[in-house]
């Protein structure tokens, strides 16, 4: 069964948490845990990993290790390894991830892109 | 040799018995060094200037924040320079009734209490915040209102409700949510973000999820309505540059320091 990536995010692990009155805009590069209450525009993108919670309003691409995402996103979301989608969130982008659980409710309006694409690419190439 | 630093108000009459009972304290503990008292125009940046070239090892500053601020600048300013070298260490005598809060935060506790500190030396080698060509020990603070942030120039921050920015290095005096950890040795500083929603704290909860967190190599405050206001003490208009700055302060504290 997935892991609840959420419960497992202590926030006080997080490197950076942008409160629900904040509103980023640029490229929000970062190495650790990143939580998002807030508002943020350009893009997003850390090592590890990435909440994006309920009041959360993204309107950026966004790059994580882990993602869990429950708020509303308007870009694509490339993920490495699992990425969680709630059933709050609503999602206008591709979404790019190894393994993915999407929750009942949600909404996904964009491509969907599973696998590991490394690996399938690296045995394409040498079968 | 020790050198004590008074600030202008320490000399008031109302202030001679305590200054009394810390200088008999002093003696006491073998303590003894040189009193400069600090005039209305006298520099705390010359006065710690001269007196290290003339040998002192101990710079002591006694006062209130105030002085501790400036004194803290003018160590900063002269390591800066390569006046004097990390080895001189600065102490704290706190006098009148403010500064409880800051001495307690440094573990220094009253103004007698703060001689055994200063006989027992621990010394703890801090970092120090660079705001423009100002240094602060504690924090760097200005209000939400009118305030954009420019971080790592990559990105701006805005905040939609009113409360206070803390740049922080010791949180003193700035409540900090669950989520932020300061340590002053680790070599960076956090920027915090309070709105006035965060503060209404539920009893027994710390934080609130109206509150940001950043970590950051550099950022730019940019306010043409209110200043940055370093340590509680000194003003700085807008645009502030703030990063950590290239040197450290060596910092006499006490045991029961409060982080």
């Amino acid at each position: 069964m997935f892991k609840d990536l959420k419960k497992d995010t202590d926030a006080k692990q997080a490197e950076t948490v942008i409160g629900a009155s904040v509103k980023v805009k640029g490229n929000f590069h970062g190495d650790g845990d990143i939580i998002i209450k807030g508002e943020v525009e350009g893009n997003v993108k850390t090592k590890n990993f990435l909440l994006v919670d309920k009041s959360a309003k993204v309107s950026a691409d966004v790059s994580a290790k882990d993602a869990c995402i429950g708020g509303k996103i308007s870009g694509n979301i490339k993920v490495s390894d699992y990425l969680e989608i709630k059933s709050s969130a609503r999602i206008s982008g591709d979404i790019h991830a190894k393994e993915l659980s999407i929750e009942k409710g949600a909404i996904l309006n964009g491509q969907c892109h599973m696998g590991d694409n490394q690996r399938k690419e690296s045995e394409h190439k040498n079968p | 040799m020790h050198v004590y630093i008074y600030d202008t108000f320490v000399s008031d009459k109302k202030h001679m018995n305590k200054v009394s009972r810390v200088e008999t304290r002093i003696t006491d503990l073998g303590l003894n060094g040189k009193i400069v008292r600090l005039g209305l125009i006298s520099s705390v940046s010359n006065a710690i200037e001269n007196e290290i070239k003339k040998g002192a090892k101990t710079i002591i500053a006694v006062g209130d924040k105030q002085i501790l601020s400036q004194a803290v600048n003018a160590m900063a300013q002269l390591l800066a320079h390569e006046t004097i070298g990390q080895s001189v260490p600065l102490g704290f005598i706190p006098i009148g009734k403010k500064d409880i809060l800051t001495a307690d935060f440094l573990g220094v506790g009253s103004a007698e209490l703060a001689c055994d500190i200063l006989s027992q030396r621990r010394i703890e080698i801090l970092d120090l915040g660079q705001a423009n060509n100002s240094y602060f020990l504690f924090s760097a603070v200005i209000p939400t209102e009118y305030t954009t942030i420019e971080i790592d120039e990559n990105y701006t921050i805005e905040i939609k409700e009113p409360g206070e920015i803390g740049v922080i290095n010791l949180p003193l005096g700035f409540n900090l949510p669950q989520t932020a950890q300061t340590d002053p040795a680790d070599g960076s500083l956090e920027l915090v973000v309070k709105t006035a929603q965060g503060k209404k704290y539920l009893p027994g909860k710390q934080g609130s999820s109206n509150q940001g967190v950043f970590a950051f190599n550099k950022l730019r405050i940019i306010n043409k309505k209110y200043p940055v206001l370093l340590d509680g003490v000194k003003k700085l208009t807008s645009p502030v540059d703030i990063h950590l700055a290239p040197m450290k302060i060596s910092l006499i504290i006490g045991k029961n320091r409060k982080f």
